[in-house]
């Protein structure tokens, strides 16, 4: 399977533990749950993805959708501060 | 009788008072202004009283609707003479009959405040000296300052007696400013505001849900725009730590409740504004009431039980709500319009959303300026929907990341398997008990059947303990040792501030605890009161 160039952006709890705000990847995986057990190998995510919304080309996506090259993926937590 | 009346009879306010009894009602309250001998140094004989009648009539009667609405009384009435009256005569009659004294007494002054700075009523003084003059009416002391002549005010006053023009009301005491409003012609001069938006602006009523980082630049802005009328909630009393980024406020106000300063700040800032403020923590059992007259809400709170019920709110009472919140840099912004095509944030976010993952401001920090600009946002994004300018659509979020400066505009649908969707145009209100409670000494509280559950941990357990014995669960044993709690038991919560205690109460609701109540302003609020 060829590898895909997937943008990732990261918000933040997420921003804080990945340590940045965005990445351009080549990845493996091939839809956004798989991505994102593999970025929290790399990283010490906290929050398992039941509590996140993953949202692709800038519309909320399911996890199980499929992923394709040059797509851009943004990892949301929810947040309540005011 | 008709809520609202005019009388060219003297009132008979035995007769009236009878007309309110009510066997549900515990609580009569009645308030009646009276003709004094006296105004401005100037000794007055008698007076005249004269009312543009057929608009007179249908507002009053909305302001008693809206007591009636606003706090959950049963009877309410008013009575207003006009013509000539002597001294120590009965120029205005209120009365309200409720289930209990408080909300009587509070409707009782609402509507005489209302009547006073709304109603097209003038008053002609006669006085000793054999001179006359038309006095105090407040609809054209309200009016926009640059509509208004300073030069003639009493010939003015009394050409506007008939054929009144000015859909505006409102608040303008001359002697307390001398300016009753700001003067909008700044914003006026855009094509798209213009006098018919302005009026929009006039009519339109906003409900603020929390008065600290987001909420103060919200109603800064709501306020100098002349929003007619706005709501403050707000259950929080000031504290250093909010100054930084909560800058409307000083130093010398701490300890106060945010939301009577943020209610003293509007009327400074515009006294045209129609502003109540109410010091209690939005929850089931009040949110309709409180939510009622508004057209649009804007949350502006820190956590996601408040977030989720205007959630349901919005779909329950198919009202808008704009959402706001920040996280150290950086915030989200989101308006759900309540419809059943359009996502709201239960669509979005997972059920299991909860306070306590992913931090508030006081554990996470925030940077003062960030909820400035979110609360901007949510500010403007307000005015463009009451104006009718494009903005943000139903659903979308927009996330603003402030140190790298990236904009995200992320489409959300409307989820199939939706829950409050499901539910929606249903009541909120679920006859649940308010979730919080005050209580000036535990000793009341304990008369009030109330088995205490002290949430603090040991250390704060140890600095300042309980006058009267307790269940200790600190919150981190919350969860797992609920057990130890009967779901049907009338538990007080209460920790040190009120914060941990409202956020457990609403918690154990969610696990049936229907009963548990959390005290408001905790150990904190006892010693204050003490």
């Amino acid at each position: 399977m060829p590898e895909l160039t997937i943008r990732v952006q990261y918000y933040a709890l997420l921003r804080e533990q990945a340590g940045r705000s965005d990445e351009t990847l080549t990845t493996g995986s091939r839809d956004a749950r798989e991505l994102y057990a593999e970025l929290s190998e790399r990283y010490p995510f906290t929050l398992p993805a039941d509590m996140l919304r993953v949202a692709i080309n800038a519309e909320f996506g399911e996890w199980s959708q499929p992923l394709k090259s040059g797509d851009a993926v943004v990892f949301v937590p929810p947040v309540a501060g005011g | 009788m008709n809520a609202f009346r005019f009388s060219t009879a003297p009132l008979d306010t035995a007769s009236l008072q009878r007309e309110m009894r009510d066997v549900t009602c515990g609580g009569f309250a009645a308030f009646e202004g009276w003709v004094r001998n006296h105004n401005e140094g100037m000794a007055v004989t008698r007076l005249e009283y004269e009312a543009y009648a057929e608009l007179a009539e249908k507002e009053g009667a909305r302001i008693v609707q809206e007591a009636i609405d606003q706090f959950g009384v049963s009877r309410a009435a008013c009575v207003h003479r006009v013509g000539s009256l002597g001294l120590s005569d009965v120029a205005v009659w209120v009365g309200v009959s409720a289930a209990h004294r408080d909300e009587a007494f509070r409707a009782c002054r609402y509507i005489i405040d209302e009547v006073k700075h709304r109603l097209p009523i003038w008053k002609k003084e006669h006085y000793e000296n054999g001179d006359s003059g038309w006095v105090n009416c407040e609809r054209c002391a309200a009016s926009p300052a640059h509509d208004r002549d300073y030069g003639a005010p009493t010939n003015y006053l009394h050409e506007h007696a008939h054929g009144h023009d000015h859909d505006d009301d409102e608040d303008g005491d001359r002697e307390l400013h001398p300016l009753a409003a700001p003067d909008y012609s700044r914003q006026m001069a855009l094509r798209e505001v213009g006098p018919d938006g302005q009026a929009r602006l006039r009519g339109a009523s906003v409900l603020v849900v929390g008065a600290g980082g987001l909420g103060v630049p919200v109603l800064q802005y709501l306020a100098g725009a002349g929003v007619g009328r706005i709501g403050i909630v707000d259950a929080d009393r000031l504290e250093p730590s909010n100054l930084h980024r909560q800058t409307w406020y000083a130093l010398a106000d701490c300890g106060r409740e945010k939301s009577t300063l943020a209610a003293e700040r509007v009327r400074a800032l515009n006294p045209e504004v129609r502003v109540e403020s109410h010091a209690l923590r939005l929850d089931a059992g009040n949110a309709e009431r409180l939510a009622a007259g508004h057209d649009l809400i804007l949350d502006c709170s820190d956590n996601f039980a408040t977030k989720f019920l205007l959630n349901d709110l919005a779909l329950g009472m198919r009202k808008p709500v704009l959402f706001a919140s920040v996280y150290q840099y950086e915030g989200q912004l989101q308006v759900v319009r309540g419809d059943d095509a359009t996502a709201c944030l239960r669509c979005v976010w997972p059920e299991a959303t909860r306070d306590g993952l992913v931090g508030n401001c006081a554990e996470a920090g925030v940077l003062g300026p960030v909820p400035g600009v979110f609360g901007s946002l949510q500010a403007l994004e307000a005015l463009k929907l009451l104006l009718g300018l494009p903005g943000l659509e139903p659903g979308e979020m927009l996330i603003f990341d402030l140190v790298s400066l990236n904009t995200q505009r992320l489409r959300a649908r409307r989820a199939p398997d939706c829950e409050a969707h499901r539910r929606a145009g249903q009541p909120v209100a679920i006859g649940a008990p308010e979730l919080e409670v005050q209580f000036g000494s535990l000793v009341d509280a304990h008369a009030a059947g109330f088995t205490f559950v002290d949430l603090r941990d040991s250390r704060e357990r140890a600095d300042d303990p309980l006058s009267w014995p307790a269940l200790n669960l600190p919150m981190s044993k919350l969860l797992t040792d609920a057990a130890m709690l009967e779901t049907g038991g009338r538990y007080l919560l209460i920790c040190a501030t009120g914060k941990r205690s409202a956020a457990a109460a609403d918690l154990l609701r969610s696990q049936g605890f229907r009963e548990c109540r959390s005290l408001r302003g905790g150990v904190k609020g006892l010693k204050a009161s003490a």
